[in-house]
């Protein structure tokens, strides 16, 4: 079976760097950016299987890589992870209604729960 | 024996409740008090300003009698009553405007505690992710002690996390900013978990978790699943913590007319019988408790009542030192 791709949007490099790591050593093709306008067009190129993305992120927040992705015939149907220190029930709401599947906070999940809920997503 | 205790307790619950109510108002005018809470000077206080403004109408009141029986002229009359406005004018203005300070400085605090909190989290999470990488899939070349060393830097990590997250919290309770998600939500799976979660730590300090329900009985509630755990986590951490020697927690969740009752009881240390009715105040921890453990915020009690009252539900507690206590809650089933 080939490797689910996976794209990571998060601007701090170190939990960027992390994230890919673990999701690499947990079997899955990892791709990623560090600003949403790179995050966006990744996306379109390589259309992913999955996408976790961040809302505070330089050049195109979170929200602007979401309406471009939901906006695109190509990109439309991935499934989109919000992965988030912010958790104001206006982001999530907000988040929800521009077409995120699942609204994580960063703060509260270990990567092994981020995977748990990857693999939930995709049904693996 | 401990039964037959907590049913006695039960019966006096109601008239502490009553007693309760008249010590607030009396605590309305504890000016010493307040003015500590509010970090003023006793003649600042909200209380204090109260007093002088019920002072002075009431001298002014007699003032204006005495007044008007004593002199025919209109014109002293009028000069009097200027005299009165301009001292209710200059009392009432020092009132608002120290009732204003506080309330500014009370907003920047908040904000302040928010901006750092928010900060504060990135760098947290960047920690924690990069020790359970570490930990999980680069452990190979890592001694025994090493590997020790990262698990307590993780564990310190995640604690500090919680402690930012709850201050996070409190920062929204008393800005009226904490807006709950509505979602299904199966509390029997989520007290699951936790018990689960909590499995080495309750084993590591000998005490017994049960947990007693009748599943079929417990229908899904709404609520946030993310702050109702966190309630649920608070009690059975409070329970575990304060358990000095060998020990035993009961959970149990049944269903009571239109709502289900979660209670959890423990064998602790209990809380003292004067400090009961501090027990959800924001910072509490009881004097007994300060002794066993020093870790802690006086936070989690505070932040639960307020999620629990704000999901349509109740919280309460009944305890007594040295024997244990019972936590509760209820929760609406719509």
């Amino acid at each position: 079976m080939s490797k689910k791709k996976i794209l990571i949007v998060e601007d701090e490099s170190a939990l960027n760097q992390a994230l890919g790591e673990f999701l690499t050593a947990e079997n899955f093709e990892v791709i990623s950016a560090l600003d949403g306008a790179e995050g966006a067009k990744i996306a379109i190129a390589k259309r992913p299987d999955l996408i976790l993305l961040d809302i505070i992120l330089p050049k195109k927040d979170g929200y602007e890589v979401l309406d471009e992705l939901k906006s695109n015939d190509s990109t439309k149907d991935i499934p989109v992870i919000l992965l988030t220190n912010l958790e104001s029930a206006q982001d999530i709401q907000k988040a929800f209604e521009k077409g995120a599947t699942t609204y994580l906070v960063k703060s509260s999940y270990k990567m092994q729960d981020v995977v748990k809920k990857i693999k939930e997503t995709l049904k693996m | 024996m401990v039964s037959l205790f907590f049913c006695g307790i039960i019966k006096t619950v109601k008239q502490k409740a009553k007693i309760n109510n008249g010590m607030k108002f009396v605590n309305d005018f504890n000016l010493k008090k307040q003015a500590k809470e509010l970090g003023v000077s006793v003649w600042q206080t909200p209380g204090f300003l109260f007093l002088v403004m019920g002072v002075v109408s009431f001298a002014v009141m007699t003032a204006t009698y005495i007044i008007s029986k004593n002199y025919d002229s209109p014109e002293i009359v009028v000069i009097s009553e200027s005299i009165v406005a301009i001292i209710m004018l200059i009392v009432g203005n020092g009132t608002v405007r120290i009732v204003g300070q506080l309330a500014s400085v009370n907003k920047l605090k908040s904000d302040f505690v928010s901006v750092a909190s928010h900060q504060l989290r990135t760098p947290l999470s960047a920690i924690t992710w990069e020790i359970e990488l570490l930990l999980s899939k680069n452990k190979k070349g890592l001694s025994e002690r090493q590997a020790k060393s990262l698990e307590t830097i993780s564990s310190l990590s995640c604690r500090m996390t919680r402690l930012v997250n709850d201050l996070l919290d409190v920062t929204r309770i008393d800005q009226n900013r904490l807006i709950l998600r509505k979602e299904i939500i199966d509390i029997v799976d989520i007290t699951e978990k936790i018990i689960e979660d909590f499995s080495s730590l309750s084993k590591a300090r000998n005490i017994n978790v049960f947990f007693n329900v009748n599943k079929k009985r417990i229908p899904k509630l709404t609520g946030d699943p993310e702050r109702i755990k966190l309630v649920v986590e608070n009690l059975l951490n409070n329970a575990i913590k304060y358990v000095v020697k060998r020990g035993k927690i009961e959970i149990k969740i049944i269903r009571r007319d239109n709502f289900i009752v979660f209670s959890i009881r423990d064998n602790g240390v209990g809380i003292p019988e004067e400090q009961q009715d501090q027990v959800f105040e924001k910072f509490f921890r009881s004097d007994n408790v300060v002794k066993y453990q020093t870790e802690g915020t006086g936070l989690g009690l505070y932040i639960s009542r307020n999620i629990i009252e704000q999901t349509g539900g109740k919280i309460w507690f009944q305890s007594i030192e040295n024997v244990g206590s019972i936590f509760s809650f209820s929760l609406p089933v719509k």
